[in-house]
């Protein structure tokens, strides 16, 4: 079926699936099929932040004094980031919005990719601030074997799916010949990419993105690159974020709530999905030993980042409902949680960055029972 | 009236009009795990196994029935948690 940027025809969106449905027509959020999206739009929206507020001065001097083998851990940490996020500041509004049906997660999606830019924005920042050639450092994306095995992997999923929904669109269900081969496509074999596709973001954004954060933060756990920590903890809050939208997308089509054709799904891709995670995990730790292959640092080696790995891949099968499948039950890094804390909520709102603080908000729904608590 | 709170069947303590739960259980130095301590993240998911709470912040994560986010809630009268 072919997308239309305005559905003609009149439809109820709080029946739609999240995807699959009709497209979306109104760009309508007083009534949600999932209040959680606007819930998750309202949030991402507080959270709006600029990376040139971060003065990063200081991280020049800290930069030009580090040993080799740690300036390779820093900028290859770096480059993985702007990989990721380069990934990611484009394919979910690439992948899922021509088959989005509800406003409140097309709004989300664009939300949420667009935050995404905001993170590409700020390695440009760092780069430029710590090296003179920033091309030196954006070319080694394309060129180093190490970084591109990142990419094959990170992208593997979107492009399937995108490639599936463009045959979708232009064919239609059934058997078809293009340039000679047999072709088939189906729906259910869509939806099944969908789940998958949506396995493996959250794997990117909630276990490859925070085994990058730890090697952020252990520089500033030394008192330098305490700049690129500030940016880094803010990207952290929003993949918070990001990571809390695809859980509740895979928790949404297993459950019920959402399309009833996807709790089969869902229940057929369990195996797979643990693989992928199981896969990740093994992934981030080759990854680790390349970091480290010249030297540790104080706070961090191979070994610590890979029992992170593994800590972390099991919070998220968790998160999902999956049984864990690492025998690590604490974090071995407790520093990050400090680094992780994002809304400082015993301050007055009106002097902090406090997201839930809204002004200007109007409740319509109001009645004189409302006001039985108030004294004069 | 205060409020008691049991956790794993063995700890107890007082809920003292601390923001959360979380802040309450830190004070009184119950370990449990935290990240955003702003309702996004879950890390600090529990299980209520009796009582109630009253929710002081939106919780953005998806929570099976009876899961609590102890960042986002403070007791209403006397619980007991699983962790």
């Amino acid at each position: 079926m072919a997308y239309s940027t305005f559905n003609k025809v009149k439809n109820d969106a709080l029946k739609e699936p999240m995807f699959f449905g009709q497209n979306v027509n109104v760009a309508r959020y007083d009534q949600q099929r999932h209040p959680i999206f606007e819930k998750l739009i309202e949030k991402q929206l507080s959270f709006f932040w600029r990376p040139e507020e971060v003065d990063l001065s200081s991280d020049r001097k800290d930069f030009m004094a580090m040993a080799e083998h740690e300036r390779h851990i820093f900028l290859s940490n770096l480059k993985y980031q702007t990989l990721l996020d380069s990934v990611q500041g484009r394919s979910p509004n690439i992948a899922f919005l021509p088959v989005v049906s509800l406003p409140e997660l097309e709004t989300w999606l664009e939300t949420w990719s667009f935050s995404e830019t905001v993170h590409s924005r700020s390695y440009t920042h760092i780069i430029r601030n710590v090296v003179d050639d920033p091309s030196i450092i954006f070319d080694d994306i394309v060129d180093n074997p190490e970084i591109v095995k990142r990419a094959e992997s990170v992208t593997r999923y979107y492009d399937l799916f995108i490639e599936m929904c463009g045959q979708y669109s232009l064919l239609g269900e059934g058997t078809h010949q293009v340039d000679g081969k047999e072709i088939v496509v189906s729906l259910s074999a869509l939806k099944r990419q969908l789940y998958l596709t949506v396995a493996s973001v959250n794997v990117l954004e909630a276990v490859r993105f925070y085994v990058s954060f730890a090697c952020s933060f252990a520089f500033a756990e030394r008192a330098i690159m305490e700049g690129n920590a500030k940016v880094i903890k803010l990207i952290a809050r929003d993949e918070a974020l990001h990571l809390a939208g695809t859980q509740h997308m895979l928790n949404l089509m297993g459950n019920g709530q959402d399309d009833p054709d996807m709790v089969a799904i869902a229940e057929s891709c369990k195996d797979e999905v643990v693989e992928i995670f199981r896969e990740a995990a093994e992934q981030e730790r080759e990854w680790a030993k390349y970091l480290f292959k010249d030297g540790s640092m104080i706070g961090l080696n191979a070994e610590i980042l890979s029992d992170y790995v593994d800590y972390i891949t099991n919070v998220r099968l968790r998160g999902l409902g999956f049984d864990e499948i690492f025998d690590i039950r604490s974090n071995p890094l407790p520093w990050m949680n400090a680094w992780l804390v994002s809304d400082n909520v015993q301050v007055a709102p009106q002097e902090a960055e406090i997201s839930s603080y809204l002004v200007g908000a109007i409740d319509s729904n109001m009645d004189d029972a409302d006001f039985d608590d108030f004294d004069l | 009236m205060s409020s008691t709170v049991t956790v794993n069947d063995v700890q107890t303590f007082c809920y003292g009009e601390e923001f959360s739960l979380l802040d309450s259980m830190e004070e009184h130095q119950i370990p449990v795990s935290y990240n955003c301590r702003g309702g996004y993240c879950g890390s600090c998911k529990v299980k209520l196994t009796s009582g109630k709470v009253n929710w002081v912040q939106d919780s953005l994560v998806s929570l099976e029935p009876g899961e609590i986010l102890v960042c986002c809630c403070v007791p209403d009268g006397s619980i007991s948690l699983t962790i």
